[in-house]
């Protein structure tokens, strides 16, 4: 077979006024010499009029795989299937969501669907929130906080209408469901594109680059955020049936309440790092060479997702420690 | 228009065929292609719609559509068009392009054609011209369509979506619609010849059918990957499927259809998926494309023997098509090279 090139796809989620649309209309106006589609809802804030701008449904199907949670977008199939049959080849695609929606479907939609694999990957999702109703629509919508805590990249926008402490206390409340998104405070969307667009986040080699703030790690959190991230390290190297099985149980039995995992392993039994991610119950791994020369040799793993106190997550990471 | 870019394997033979077929690079992926009589149009991603006449020496070229062109369907001596330009075209071969409907930023997903009736899908609606009247018949659906096919009499168009298929039937000027239900999403389907079975391919590994009387399910499963390509072949007729290693063809002989029986398999190439097939009437045989690029044509019937047409190219064979008097073949491919060859020396 011949290898064809994926095209990136940028997932771009947040709250109806956030400023989701000002940020599509520059990446489709600013001239930077790319070719980007763009895949909008059809209840979309005010329109959007490019020859390069495709109306979506968001129609949510289940796979008839036996996986519980697993949904997929068939309407992005259908979509992302047309434009790779363009003559000329696109830069990106960005899929803007309706406020409301929670990303695991579009994201599951890469993990499941082969057509898409092969010819597209996810490489971000980007979520825009509002400095001055963030906080107010974390507590009442449940769909807030998933768009914060799938985020790779959170553009906190806005910033002009909040003080300064205010500022601070809503990227504390983002903090504390998704520690490892970049936060990036804008006031009308003005963030460099390379800075959203172009991360390749999923790809499993990039994941060797987030150090999560381990120091605060098994952190105390308050319960008034339905969603929580847990992190954990080990010095002691683990082994990889241990680890395999239980973590294969884990995600088959709470991976509806595991939104986002990832983790670099060291295993006891290989000289070979290995990585994984995985969105709900669907999970990418791959051992990624050895260790660099230098660095420690640990294991890293972290949760963003609900309920992770119920899930027994320490005593079970403690428990794939080699002998 | 050059020759393919790709060198076949080292100790390659040329298949008869290619001897003497003509070959083009389009530059664009092929997207679909359809018998027109003696001729076969097929339709490109930028747009553009070639007409392979055996009478002519170079393709006619129609610039059709601003857009990939996403599905086509032959409508008598016309080809309908639909694409992500939001366009529904009628073309002629001599080149005249009518445009049936405009849709503007929406696309024209699907299209379809039988005895006089067009049809196109955008979003959730299907569109139904009778010959001689102007105003188009909307028919609604709970969420987009994935695939439109009439019934050979055009009393029934069958429309896929998500959850299944709703069947509409012409009654006194009237459609009137009964459902049936598969949970899953449905794109490309069809009707059996003898009208009794509808057959949809899914966004899954599989391909779901319904014998209308009495509303019964054939889940068609197994596949290892998306079966998107399907064609009515054979005498008995089989339902010849891309998808697996080879062309996976089911029995709608009988009463019962394929329930409980399993699938005629023909024309393995190694470990290669098909990706697209096409009937062979003449010879009772299916033509089956792979994903690196090989055609091979298998009989179906009292013999199962099969010859290559064309070799491995490296590139997926999106497009097969036999002109009606079953005398000239096309291949296309998703990178835009173009195969037309005279069946006969």
């Amino acid at each position: 077979m011949v290898s064809t090139e994926q095209v990136p796809v940028t997932v771009l989620t947040g709250f109806l006024g956030a400023g989701k649309t000002t940020l599509l209309n520059r990446i489709l106006t600013e001239q930077h010499g790319h070719r980007y589609a763009v895949i909008v809802n059809e209840f979309g804030e005010e329109g959007i009029d490019n020859d390069l701008v495709v109306d979506a449904d968001e129609e949510v199907f289940e796979m008839n795989n036996g996986c519980i949670c697993c949904t997929v977008r068939g309407d992005l199939i259908r979509i992302l299937s047309g434009l790779m049959k363009r003559a000329d080849q696109l830069d990106a695609i960005i899929v803007e969501t309706t406020g409301l929606a929670d990303p695991a479907p579009v994201a599951q939609t890469f993990f499941v669907d082969d057509d898409v694999a092969s010819r597209t990957k996810l490489d971000a999702i980007v979520t825009v929130a509002d400095a001055v109703h963030l906080d107010a629509q974390l507590g009442e919508h449940h769909e807030a906080e998933e768009q914060i805590a799938f985020a790779d990249v959170v553009l906190l926008n806005k910033t002009d209408l909040v003080d300064a402490a205010g500022l601070d206390a809503v990227e504390t409340r983002i903090r504390k469901i998704n520690p490892y998104s970049k936060i990036i405070r804008t006031t009308r969307c003005e963030a460099e594109l390379n800075a959203v667009l172009g991360l390749d986040a999923f790809n499993l080699d990039r994941i060797m680059e987030f150090e999560p703030d381990f120091l605060e790690s098994d952190h105390a959190h308050d319960h008034d955020d339905d969603i929580t991230s847990i992190s954990f390290v080990s010095e002691i190297p683990l082994d990889i049936e241990k680890f395999q099985k239980w973590f294969g149980k884990l995600l088959q039995t709470r991976g509806q309440d595991i939104l986002r995992s990832k983790g670099i392993l060291n295993f006891s039994n290989t000289t070979d790092r290995y990585v994984f991610q995985g969105v709900h119950m669907l999970m990418d791994a791959s051992t990624m060479g050895a260790w660099p020369e230098g660095q420690p040799r640990n294991s890293r793993v972290v949760f963003i997702g609900r309920n992770l106190d119920s899930m027994g997550l320490k005593e079970g990471f403690e428990s794939c420690k080699a002998e | 228009m050059g020759q393919p870019p790709t060198k076949p394997p080292p100790g390659y033979r040329k298949t008869s065929l290619e001897e003497r077929a003509l070959k083009f690079d389009s530059g664009a992926p092929v997207t679909g292609a359809v018998a027109i009589g003696d001729a076969i149009a097929s339709t490109f991603g930028d747009g553009t719609v070639r007409f392979f006449d055996p009478s002519e020496d170079a393709p006619a070229e129609v610039h059709a559509h601003n857009g990939v062109i996403l599905c086509c369907a032959a409508d008598r001596k016309h080809l309908l068009t639909g694409g992500d330009d939001g366009q529904f075209l009628r073309i002629a071969p001599d080149g005249t392009v009518d445009e049936l409907a405009n849709f503007g930023s929406k696309w024209v997903d699907c299209v379809a054609a039988s005895n006089g009736l067009a049809a196109c899908s955008s979003g959730r609606v299907a569109y139904i011209w009778t010959s001689g009247r102007s105003e188009a018949t909307e028919l609604e659906h709970s969420s987009t369509v994935g695939g439109l096919a009439f019934d050979a009499k055009g009393s029934r168009l069958a429309v896929a979506h998500y959850g299944g298929v709703t069947v509409w039937e012409q009654k006194k000027h009237r459609w009137k619609k009964s459902k049936l239900f598969w949970q899953g999403s449905h794109g490309a389907i069809t009707f059996s010849p003898d009208g009794k079975f509808i057959v949809t391919a899914m966004q899954e590994n599989a391909l779901h059918g319904w014998r209308l009387r009495g509303k019964i399910d054939l889940a068609m499963t197994g596949y290892p990957s998306k079966a998107k390509s399907f064609a009515w072949a054979g005498k008995t007729p089989y339902l010849a499927t891309s998808g697996g290693y080879e062309a996976i063809c089911w029995p709608f002989d009988g009463p019962q259809g394929p329930m409980e029986r399993p699938p005629l398999c023909v024309a393995q190439h190694g470990d290669n998926l098909a990706t697209c097939v096409e009937a062979f009437p003449l010879l009772n045989a299916v033509f089956v494309g792979f994903q690196d690029g090989a055609v091979l044509v298998s009989e179906l019937e009292d013999s199962k023997d099969v010859m290559a047409l064309r070799g491995p190219t490296g590139i997926e064979v999106t497009a097969i098509a036999i002109n009606q008097p079953q005398s000239h073949l096309l291949v296309g491919d998703a990178k835009g090279h173009l195969l037309w060859a005279p069946l006969k020396k």
